[in-house]
């Protein structure tokens, strides 16, 4: 219901522009447009005066169009063939902007692999494999049957150097299916690995994070549909290009390309859907994020609550030495955004290393909200009365029991509705992990509307699923909180 | 059963001072004897009977209780302090436990009773402190007087062999005491050992069997109620029993300021409840003496000491560098000493150069209660 009203006044409150003299990237001046951040078409837009460039994320760049936040967006011709655009009342105005060539990126100090990767790339196209390869991709996708089915699989052999390969999720060159990679460039990818004898893992990046990734060691290639620019060429080590490509201008349809009658508000609910959820099996996708933004919960909560313990304990020392470092590494750490610290700990602290993102997203929410714990713990326990420790001692309790039996529990009834608060945001703000390779349900949900460039279902849903995730956590921690509540009883 | 030896307590200010609060204390409490320490406030009362128990860490000196030294880190002051019970000023009962909850804790974790006996005890001994029908309440449920009555038994259950009690009524409504020191009588009669601070000088000169009277950290006075409360020898005792309060100036010559003398009297005299009667009265009788009687040929230390015990008031006024009498040297019908005779009890000069001015209580024209 609340879904359908929100739809509602989304669709509303369009203006409308004369559209129909745009035909090449030079009319566009004067006009609104949607690139994805960080890609071609940003840079070369961004030199072209007048044009006012909105720069977002993949998945939002058709919804910006659809809702009249822009007049153009402008995305891969190949893809936006394949996508049912007139179903949205979208329409293609012009091809081929900035056509290119799509090269595969590696570090600079990999010179070996660029061209070992460039002699395979050359070695099919004399051979004439790369071509009968190519047309079969094309026609496929033109069915848009099942394009999976070509995709390469080959044996890992244990043991080799495991390529670690970036990407970004970009139709139809990388892209998920029933919860399987797959796509034009991660095949090709695939034979040459299996050439060349390398296991490979697939790690999903945002864009404008792969070159960062690529040069702290997170990745050894960036397999992304990435056009060479002088730009990038000054970090990145550029292959061959192995495939063609270009842009679509995509505008609505009647402010420029001819009108299709437009489906109905509920067939649209139902295709949408259908496209986000039932298509390609993609609640699969949807559930492994939740299972794996669940483990970063609990996780994370376990691990802040340690990292809590340990520094309230070390902050209330009675020794001035230890108490006044931790402060101050609480102060540091609470002065941090947590998205900042998630970075730092990635790209610059376990550059080197090849720990998961989802370990150093644990650590960095241990270590950030370990800092918040620790002064709830403090205050907590500052809130019992020094008379109830006094007591205890003089009863004979030890300093372990007098904590135990006396202090602790009493702590623990200050604690918990504050501790509620905070347990949730963490819940809430697990949804930053995307940002070190993670995909969690945000992130999940960001690659569905990349690929089906809807905005609507997919967050929809997560919001629901992130309020039923606090929900629960908060229900847990009241029962608790009840639980440790004293009650005068009958005797 | 206590042997305490040149027991000294200093304490770290903030700001990097020392405040010596307990000097050299030496005392012995023996089984079946009801210590009471009184004194002055700041005199380290409670600092000594928190020390008793290691609550504070003293400084130097020893403790021994049945002959182990308790401030031998060997010696395991837990075990000590179940024998050793303490009552505290603000109670200190679990908030988070019920009455029974709180009186059966300790016995099941350290004396290892099994909850049904530990319970069965705990009722008990709260039907002796008459909390029965309040067991199973939280302390917030409580009054005051019925929560210090809880701790008492939380105490008892502990089966101490001596129970420290630390002002146990100061936090007390004044219509709360009477309960709770009740279930002390009730304790000392049985013939439990205890060492009491209190401030209720009534309720302890009945219950004690000796009194130690504490000042400025040392034992001062030590002795009988009777010797303490009806003969104390040491003037400070003296002055603590009967409630004297002072006040003080020295006037270095002839021309001081009288009425900024005036007005401190006034405010003495204020803040000890004397009414304006009783405050004109003493200012006049000074300025009489001071410019009339006394011959200043040196400074003079004006006293007055007032007794909020037996409200007599006394003026007293030392001359400084004289040899002969005062009262001799003034005429016996000269106006001054005429009036000053009028509105006192008596004028008397114990020794040459001193006045003293006794103002009876019933010379005090104002309530008392």
């Amino acid at each position: 219901m609340i879904a359908a009203i929100l739809w509602l006044v989304s669709c509303t409150g369009r203006k409308t522009h004369d559209l129909s003299g745009v035909n090449s990237v030079e009319d566009l001046k004067g006009y609104s447009v949607a690139v994805a951040m960080g890609s071609s078409y940003d840079l070369m837009l961004s030199e072209i005066d007048g044009v006012d460039v909105i720069r977002l994320g993949v998945g939002e760049l058709l919804v910006a169009v659809e809702k009249g936040r822009s007049d153009f967006c402008i995305i891969d011709q190949f893809q936006a063939r394949m996508l049912n655009l007139e179903s949205r009342g979208l329409g293609i105005k012009f091809n081929n902007i900035l056509k290119g060539t799509a090269c595969a990126g590696f570090r600079k100090e990999d010179s070996l692999l660029c061209s070992q990767f460039n002699g395979y790339l050359r070695g099919i196209m004399t051979s004439g494999e790369y071509d009968r390869w190519l047309d079969e991709w094309k026609s496929a996708s033109d069915s848009m049957a099942d394009a999976s089915f070509l995709i390469h699989k080959h044996e890992q052999k244990p043991g080799d150097r495991a390529l670690h390969v970036g990407i970004t999720i970009t139709y139809p060159y990388l892209f998920l299916k029933e919860n399987n990679l797959t796509g034009i460039e991660v095949d090709l990818f695939n034979r040459f690995c299996e050439k060349a004898g390398y296991p490979v893992n697939y790690e999903i990046y945002d864009f404008s994070a792969l070159i960062p990734a690529l040069n702290s060691g997170k990745i050894d290639v960036i397999l992304s549909h990435m056009r060479r620019t002088e730009e990038r060429a000054k970090q990145v080590l550029f292959s061959d290009a192995y495939i063609e490509g270009g842009g679509a201008a995509v505008c609505r349809i009647g402010d420029g390309v001819i009108s299709v009658e437009r489906a109905g508000l509920r067939e649209r609910l139902r295709d949408s859907f259908n496209n986000n959820l039932i298509a390609e099996q993609r609640w699969k996708l949807m559930a492994d994020g939740l299972w794996v933004t669940v483990q970063i919960s609990v996780l994370s909560i376990l691990a802040a609550v340690m990292a809590g313990v340990l520094l309230c304990r070390l902050r209330m020392s009675r020794r001035h030495m230890v108490s006044s470092p931790t402060g101050f590494v609480i102060d540091v750490l609470r002065g941090i955004p947590l998205l900042v610290i998630l970075m730092l700990m990635f790209y610059v602290i376990f550059a080197s290393s090849r720990i998961t993102g989802t370990w150093v997203a644990v650590m960095s929410f241990g270590l950030y909200y370990g800092a918040y714990f620790s002064e709830v713990f403090r205050t907590g326990m500052e809130s019992v009365d020094r008379g109830q420790w006094e007591a205890g001692f003089a009863l004979g309790l030890g300093k372990f029991q007098t904590f135990r039996k006396v202090v602790l529990p009493q702590a623990m009834m200050r604690i918990l509705p504050v501790l509620k608060g905070e347990v949730i945001a963490l819940i809430k703000m697990t949804s930053v992990v995307g940002y070190v390779a993670v995909v969690d349900l945000t992130k999940a949900s960001d690659i569905i509307r990349a690929r089906t460039l809807d905005a609507f279902f997919p967050l929809i849903l997560v919001s629901v699923v992130y309020i039923i995730l606090s929900w629960l956590t908060g229900l847990g921690l009241k029962t608790l909180e009840r639980q440790l509540t004293p009650k005068s009883r009958d005797l | 059963m206590i042997k305490v030896k040149h027991l000294k307590k200093v304490f770290r200010t903030p700001g990097g001072g020392e405040l010596t609060v307990l000097r050299d204390i030496n005392c012995d409490i023996e089984k079946g004897e009801v210590i009471s320490i009184i004194g002055p406030s700041g005199t380290g009362k409670s600092t000594l009977l928190r020390c008793l128990n290691r609550l504070e860490e003293p400084t130097s000196g020893v403790i021994e209780v049945d002959g182990k030294d308790i401030l031998d880190s060997r010696t395991d002051i837990n075990q000590i302090r179940r024998k050793m019970g303490m009552v505290f000023q603000n109670f200190n009962l679990f908030e988070h436990l019920t009455i029974l909850d709180n009186l059966t804790l300790c016995p099941m974790t350290l004396l290892g009773r099994k909850r049904e006996e530990a319970e069965k005890r705990g009722m008990d001994l709260l039907e002796m402190v008459g909390l029965h029908d309040k067991a199973g309440c939280l302390p917030g449920e409580l009054s005051g007087g019925q929560k210090q009555r809880a701790a008492i038994a939380r105490c008892l259950a502990m089966e101490p062999e001596i129970i420290l009690f630390d002002e146990p009524t100061s936090a007390l409504d004044p219509t709360m005491v009477s309960e709770v020191l009740a279930v002390i009588r009730h304790l000392a009669n049985q013939g439990m050992t205890m060492c009491i601070v209190s401030h209720e000088m009534q309720f302890v000169r009945d219950v004690s069997t000796r009194i130690l009277f504490l000042n400025e950290g040392v034992v001062y006075e030590e002795g009988t109620p009777e010797q303490i409360f009806e003969n104390p020898q040491k003037p400070v005792t003296r002055a603590f029993i009967n409630r004297i309060r002072t006040f003080e100036s020295i006037l270095e010559n002839r021309h001081f300021d009288l009425y900024g003398l005036f007005g401190k009297i006034h405010m003495f005299c204020n803040k000890y409840g004397l009414g304006t009667k009783v405050s004109d009265k003493v200012e006049h009788i000074t300025e009489e003496m001071l410019c009339g009687i006394m011959p200043f040929c040196g400074p003079v230390t004006m006293t007055i000491e007032y007794s909020e015990k037996t409200s007599g008031l006394s003026m007293t006024f030392r001359q400084e560098n004289t040899l002969d009498s005062i009262l001799d040297n003034t005429d016996e019908d000269s106006l001054q000493l005429m009036m000053i005779r009028g509105m006192s009890n008596s004028v008397t000069e114990p020794e040459k150069g001193t006045v003293c001015v006794q103002l009876g209580a019933t010379s005090l024209n104002c309530t008392q209660y």
